[in-house]
């Protein structure tokens, strides 16, 4: 069988780099039985319409950053919370309670969760330090959705919303003064050109996740899904790892060509983690009881 | 089937549809369902309704309509008229004289605008009119039009540099500021052509009439006061970062709706008859280029780019024959699908190989948008012929043959910058 | 019949321009609150939320609405080298063949926007952004603009088989 499998973001990512290798182990695994294409850079369908196109089985499988559906429901957008996952093992007990809901909402919708991966911490990136919450008072902040706007309210700075590709410019012109992202989206974007600080806050890990459509796997023989399901965890795993090493290596590269690397003051991380506690606050104001559930399963491991 | 039998057959239903005079944005998607249905097992409905809504609302294309709209103020109030006769006392003794309106006209528009549809449109909007009435060539003003719209593309801000950018993860602010001094070659070699066309051929050119001292020149430049204030404007606008380029679009229209009104030859009917021009004009090239979407979309699903690309790759080609085979390889591909989506469906070989061989990314991205200004003006799928046609109603088989010279000193343009690679890297290298 | 089907064309091209000057306002409302936050501070709000998503939305919906409209005024562009080789006889009944082929295109696209609306209702999808909106609500312009375009294409083609002795009776398709 020949699968496409569209995916959103560049060969130069690792996520897309830790698919292809995916591919490649289930090519092998299943003696060529399972040939998937991969599709990068959104070059087959656009990010917002990979997960509907998987769903109505235009294509058997695909990728896409898994709290972009967190309109649809709360339990989407979890790891995007600000400051409640804020390392590897935190995410990963984040996903380990996210993971029975998630499934459970993608079936609704015919869909199976194969492996998420998630980016490397967000950092704050600015021109000149920030020492403590005030610092951000009154600047033009990076807003692309609506926990990120409220984030910027909490903390006194203005929201403006910019698409990823008119940043440097944004910056450069100064009509964005602060950011929130991963260092493997500064560095890829060449953060140097246009920011000077950047303070690996950890704010949380967005994941990307891989869902195949569950028509098109329950129609796999047994041996093959098996090899699915064997070349899905294997490329979980490998994921985090890759994600870890890009962190350093980008946070390296920012350092390398001249962005000022600086640790956040513990009196900045505390204050930060009041506005993550008063924002979850919010979250649960409009979370389902389910979503809710991941939560207190999270908190209480 | 084999993929040279597959091309085969595309190409026959795509000539025969073009040729039977089916709308191309038609004509594009009925072979794009050909291709997915006959060569591919996807569903072609399903596939077709996901593309058409999934490229029908990005904010980027939001500019374009913005774009044609302030092209059609301007055209009906007495600011284009205006433009051209500031110009003309200055450009009389010019070889090419008026002409050179064109040329100039897209560079500056291509500072603001970041597509070479929205380019044509706006500057051809009000040039060709005035300039078919004051006698030039047609070959000339509708070669040069469709030629140096295409600098839309490469002087910054530019859409397909953002897409490469963000496809192969290089700086896009490099990416812009490399834009910039090949553009200036580029508008070089099309003035130059212009010249020496008007040198060898002396009747070619009508007289201007005026031969105006300096002082009515500066007299008549006052004529040119609203249009400076336009341009500035929107420029301005985006490089304070009060606007981002597509928020500029709109400052462009209510700017041109103030200068026009202002300037009192403006009705509310024109700007009806403005809107609604606009509004048919921007539906034509969004339907071509949701039709051209689809046959990406098909163009992915059946491999051929990326096989044809693969197949090069096998030759383990030297740096300067790759480049000329992909040069090849992009002007085949660039006659059937749109710019953007040759760049989409072929990087992710085609930089690998480019790497390879030690050619920098950050030139190729250049060069690759240089060869996709070359697809904007061949036939038969040209986004800037389209945009001619739909405004003179000239048929695009005659436009791409006047745009011809034009195809050539952009080849050209590919030859200086693979000699001289400084062109494209001294300015970038400065940024440190 | 003629004088509603004419109205209808024009009315969805009234909507789709309207749409594009709806698009132009709310990113003039922005560029306005951008240049008050520079010159003010924070005296009004800096953002109007998912202003982005719904300038792309009107797009949508300016693109498909207009549709039918820029049939009927020949603004679509079309190769004419060809056609114009043949006689006024062969090239009514090309464009007979061609409106009727562009029909079915037409109406095989409003089918499978229909059921990408179904989709979007029975699953209840919303847009990314900061506001949420119903996906189905933004996506009805799509088949209203799709169906009258096929529309469209049909009734030209009937007129053009009806009424050959006036050339300029179909804008669509000049014989
Ligand atoms: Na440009
Ligand atoms: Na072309």
């Amino acid at each position: 069988q020949a699968w496409d499998m569209p995916t959103p973001y560049g060969d130069a990512t690792f996520h897309t780099q830790n698919i292809a290798q995916f591919a490649d182990d289930l090519r092998e695994a299943t003696d060529g039985a399972l040939d998937i294409t991969v599709h990068s850079a959104g070059s087959l369908f656009p990010h917002a319409e990979i997960k509907n196109a998987v769903r109505s089985r235009q294509v058997p499988i695909g990728e896409f950053l898994l709290s972009r559906l967190s309109n649809e429901d709360a339990a989407y957008g979890l790891d995007t919370q600000p400051f409640l996952a804020t390392s590897y093992e935190q995410a990963q007990k984040l996903w380990e309670a996210q993971k029975p809901v998630i499934t459970e909402l993608l079936a609704e919708e015919g869909l199976m969760p194969l492996f998420s991966v998630p980016w490397p911490a967000q950092g704050l990136y600015t021109n000149g330090e920030i020492a403590g919450v005030d610092g951000l008072g009154g600047l033009r902040f990076r807003a692309y959705n609506a926990s990120l706007e409220e984030f910027a309210q909490i903390v006194g700075a203005a929201p403006v919303q910019v698409e990823a590709p008119d940043i440097p410019q944004a910056f450069s012109t100064g009509q964005v003064e602060a950011m929130i992202t991963s260092p493997s989206t500064g560095a890829n974007s060449s953060a140097w050109d246009f920011v000077s600080h950047f303070s690996p806050i950890n704010a949380w890990l967005p994941k990307n996740i891989v869902v195949v459509n569950q028509r098109v796997f329950d129609g796999l023989d047994e041996a093959t899904q098996a090899a699915v399901m064997d070349a899905a965890a294997a490329a979980e795993q490998r994921g985090w790892e890759m994600s870890a090493t890009e962190a350093e290596e980008k946070t390296a590269v920012l350092a390398e060509n001249g962005v000022e690397v600086y640790a956040p003051s513990d009196a900045l991380m505390a204050e930060l983690l009041d506005v993550g506690t008063q924002m979850l606050e919010t979250w649960e104001d409009a979370a389902s009881d389910q979503a809710k559930s991941i939560l207190t399963g999270y908190q209480s491991n | 089937m084999s993929d040279p039998v597959t091309a085969l057959v595309l190409l026959g239903v795509l000539f025969a549809l073009l040729a039977s005079g089916v709308w191309i944005a038609v004509a594009l998607g009925l072979v794009a369902f050909v291709a997915i249905t006959l060569f591919s097992g996807a569903p072609a409905g399903l596939i077709l309704a996901t593309t058409l809504w999934g490229h029908s609302h990005s904010w980027a294309l939001a500019a374009l309509p913005l774009f044609i709209l302030m092209g059609e103020i301007l055209l009906r109030s007495r600011l284009s008229e205006d433009m051209f006769s500031g110009l003309a006392p200055w450009l009389v003794k010019a070889p090419g004289r008026l002409l050179h309106v064109n040329v100039l006209g897209c560079a500056i528009f291509a500072a603001v605008s970041g597509s070479s549809a929205a380019t044509a449109a706006t500057i051809g909007r009000m040039s060709v009119p005035e300039l078919t009435k004051r006698g030039y060539p047609e070959g000339l003003i509708l070669g040069t039009l469709a030629g140096s719209a295409t600098l839309g593309l490469l002087i910054p801000p530019s859409i397909i540099l953002i897409v490469y950018g963000v496809a192969t993860e290089q700086s896009i602010a490099r990416l812009f500021v490399a834009g910039i001094l090949p553009g200036l070659m580029l508008v070089l070699l099309f003035a130059g052509y212009v010249a020496v066309r008007a040198w060898s051929d002396p009747g070619l050119i009508p007289t201007e009439t005026l031969r105006a001292s300096f002082r009515e020149k500066i007299r008549a430049s006052r004529n040119l006061i609203p249009v400076a204030l336009l341009i500035g404007g929107v420029i301005g606008s985006i490089y304070t970062g009060i606007a981002s380029p597509t928020d500029a679009a709109a400052l462009g229209v209510v700017l041109a709706t103030v200068l026009a009104w202002a300037s009192g030859t403006f009705s509310w009917g024109a700007f009806f008859e403005a809107l609604m021009s606009a509004t048919r004009t921007s539906c034509m090239i969004a339907a071509i280029l949701l039709g051209a979407a689809y046959l990406s979309v098909a163009m992915g699903f059946t491999g051929l780019p990326r096989n044809l690309a693969e197949w090069i790759g096998t030759f383990g080609l030297s740096p300067y024959a790759l480049l000329a085979v992909l040069t090849l390889f992009f002007i085949l591909l660039g006659c059937f699908l749109d710019g953007i989506s040759v760049v989409v469906l072929t990087t992710s070989i085609i930089m690998p190989m480019v790497t390879a061989v030690g050619i920098d990314p950050l030139w190729f991205g250049i060069y690759l948008v240089i060869v996709v200004e070359m697809s904007q003006i061949t036939p038969p799928v040209g986004f800037n012929l389209f945009v001619i046609q739909g405004l003179t109603g000239i048929d695009i088989l005659r436009i791409a043959k006047a745009a011809f010279p034009f195809f050539l000193l952009l080849l050209l343009g590919v030859i200086l910058i693979t000699v001289f690679p400084q062109i494209v890297t001294v300015l970038p290298d400065a940024m440190g | 019949m003629r004088r509603i089907l004419d109205g209808v064309y024009r009315g969805a091209g009234f909507v789709a321009g309207a749409m594009i000057l709806g698009i132009c306002l709310l990113i003039s409302a922005q560029i306005l609150l951008n240049l008050s936050a520079r010159i003010f501070g924070p005296v009004l709000p800096s953002t109007i939320p998912s202003y982005a998503d719904f300038a792309g939305f009107m797009l949508a919906a300016a693109t498909f609405l207009a549709m039918p409209h820029t049939l009927r005024e020949g603004a679509h562009v079309r190769v004419t080298l060809v056609t114009d080789r043949f006689g006024p006889g062969v090239r009514r009944w090309l464009g007979v063949a061609v409106l009727v082929l562009v029909a079915v295109a037409g109406g095989y696209a409003s089918f499978y926007a229909g059921s990408l609306i179904e989709e979007s209702l029975r699953y209840g999808d919303t847009s990314t952004g900061i506001v949420a909106v119903p996906l189905w609500i933004v996506q009805v312009p799509l088949v209203l603009g799709l169906g009258l375009f096929t529309v469209a294409a049909l009734d030209s083609a009937i007129e053009l088989v009806r009424r050959p002795a006036e050339p300029r009776s179909c804008k669509a398709w000049k014989i």
